[in-house]
């Protein structure tokens, strides 16, 4: 069975210290001021002392998703879902920066890095994991809250985690349902951070035209075939436009 | 005088025009390969996964397709400054329509293409063509749409090349439409070349015009009977024109 690299996240034992954050920027370099990874607060109002209003915390990025909608953003492929490992990857040198996955995302998991100049996200830190290293958020969490591996392999950290608590896993309910792969056990607080995917306008009209410009350029196809035809079959009755 | 030729195109525009369609093969055979996306993938086909594994990868193909079009560019900027005059010439011949005349022998030229005289004769119409000159409709439409198209294909092409080099994320907007437009417009000129293709190479009628495209002149028959306004013109001077 194919992989699907996926993270696990037990919300109740983060504690909010931002610790997968930092270690996150330091491992890939993120720019100041950009973020691949996050952690998100519930709305409501912590007051100590009551018990049944928790802190609620939801860590996350990219989710590597099932049917992500950043990839049907993107005209090249330089953004797809790698099949043997279930990754969301960008391929820095085919990308241009045009800027059409990030609203695509509804997670908000992508930005436009201000050093490339290209689309960026969280990538489970692929140079830590040829050298047998967790990704820098998983490793340096303190709590042990986020979990990474292959899902689909029930001896990884993840799967056996993944497979023990199937039946409670939550994920993140966008408007746009992109089958996130990224678990929540534990209560992460109310799931409506997730936003919508927005394709640019620009993506949608050049998706609109397209059979428009096949049909054009079919239609100027047939006409050279009807020329052709004509000059084949009846060329001896055409004569010259004009006489002498 | 049925033997005197009559010149048609300089050194320089005969080499723009044969550089301009090695370049657009090449830049449509590379680009076409950049789209990988169901919904707008020309042919639907394993064509960009092919092309980017023979040349080492999509970046690679990138690459190679922003040279081209570098090149391209570069091309025509030489030209410009080579045959400054020949481009003024090129760009008023090509942009000045008649419009009774030139959409009178747009509409029967179609007609006698591909349904043939006997249609026009049908609906009680003279089959003879007006007059055209130096340019027909047809290669008038054509050239319109090459240069049009050509200066925005080449501008939304520098953009992209510019947006992982220059631009910010404020850009992305402008970016995501040089993308559309520049797939649009190479759409709807490659509908129109596929006419000229036909029109000057394989149709047997454009033959000398064809041959011109290599030795720059054309047979005075072909030029009385193709584009007798202009034949009119250059015949009763004494010195060819340079155009």
């Amino acid at each position: 069975m194919v992989q699907q690299l996926a993270m696990v996240i037990d919300a109740a034992k983060c504690i909010d210290c931002k610790g997968c954050v930092a270690a996150c920027k330091v491992a890939n370099n993120v720019p100041e001021g950009q973020f691949r990874n996050w952690i998100k607060h519930a709305e409501f109002q912590v007051v100590p002392g009551i018990s049944d209003n928790k802190a609620r915390f939801q860590p996350g990025a990219c989710m590597h998703c099932e049917k992500p909608t950043c990839v049907d953003a993107c005209p090249t492929g330089a953004t797809y879902k790698d099949m043997d490992t279930g990754e969301v990857v960008i391929d820095e040198s085919l990308c241009i920066g045009c800027g059409n996955c990030i609203p695509a995302c509804p997670y908000d998991a992508r930005y436009r890095n201000e050093v490339t100049r290209k689309a960026d996200k969280c990538n489970y830190c692929p140079e830590r994991r040829a050298a047998g290293l967790s990704p820098a958020c998983v490793d340096t969490c303190p709590t042990k809250a986020r979990v990474f591996g292959d899902i689909n392999d029930p001896t990884s950290a993840a799967g056996a985690l993944y497979v023990k608590n199937r039946e409670r896993l939550t994920r993140v309910s966008a408007q746009t349902d992109t089958l996130p792969n990224m678990y929540y056990l534990g209560d992460p607080g109310p799931g409506h951070w997730g936003g919508k995917a927005v394709v640019p306008a620009s993506m949608v009209a050049m998706k609109e035209s397209a059979p428009f410009i096949k049909g054009i350029v079919a239609l100027s196809g047939l006409g050279v075939l009807a020329m052709l035809g004509r000059q084949l079959f009846a060329g001896s009755e055409h004569k010259e436009d004009t006489d002498a | 005088m049925p033997d005197k030729t009559y010149k048609r195109h300089d050194r320089s525009d005969i080499f723009i025009h044969w550089f301009n369609a090695a370049c657009w093969l090449l830049l449509l055979l590379t680009g076409v390969g950049l789209i990988q996306n169901p919904a707008i993938d020309p042919f639907g086909s394993g064509y960009p996964a092919w092309l980017r594994s023979v040349v080492g990868g999509g970046g690679n193909l990138l690459a190679i397709h922003e040279g081209i079009g570098l090149v391209w560019i570069a091309g025509f900027i030489l030209y410009t400054v080579v045959n400054f005059r020949g481009a003024k010439f090129f760009l008023a011949e090509v942009f000045a329509v008649s419009p009774a005349r030139d959409m009178g022998w747009m509409l029967k030229k179609i007609v006698l293409m591909t349904l043939g005289p006997k249609a026009l004769k049908m609906v009680g119409a003279d089959p003879a063509l007006p007059d055209q000159g130096y340019y027909n409709m047809g290669q008038k439409a054509f050239a319109q749409a090459s240069v049009v198209g050509g200066v925005v294909i080449a501008v939304t092409g520098v953009i992209m090349y510019l947006s992982d080099r220059t631009f910010g994320a404020e850009s992305t907007g402008m970016i995501g439409w040089a993308v559309a437009v520049h797939f649009i417009s190479v759409g709807l000129v490659f509908a129109g070349l596929l006419v000229h293709v036909y029109m000057a190479a394989i149709s047997p009628d454009e033959r000398p015009g064809f041959k011109s495209m290599f030795t720059g002149v054309v047979p005075g028959g072909y030029a009385k009977h193709h584009h007798r306004l202009w034949w009119e013109k250059v015949r009763t001077e004494p010195e060819q024109g340079s155009e």
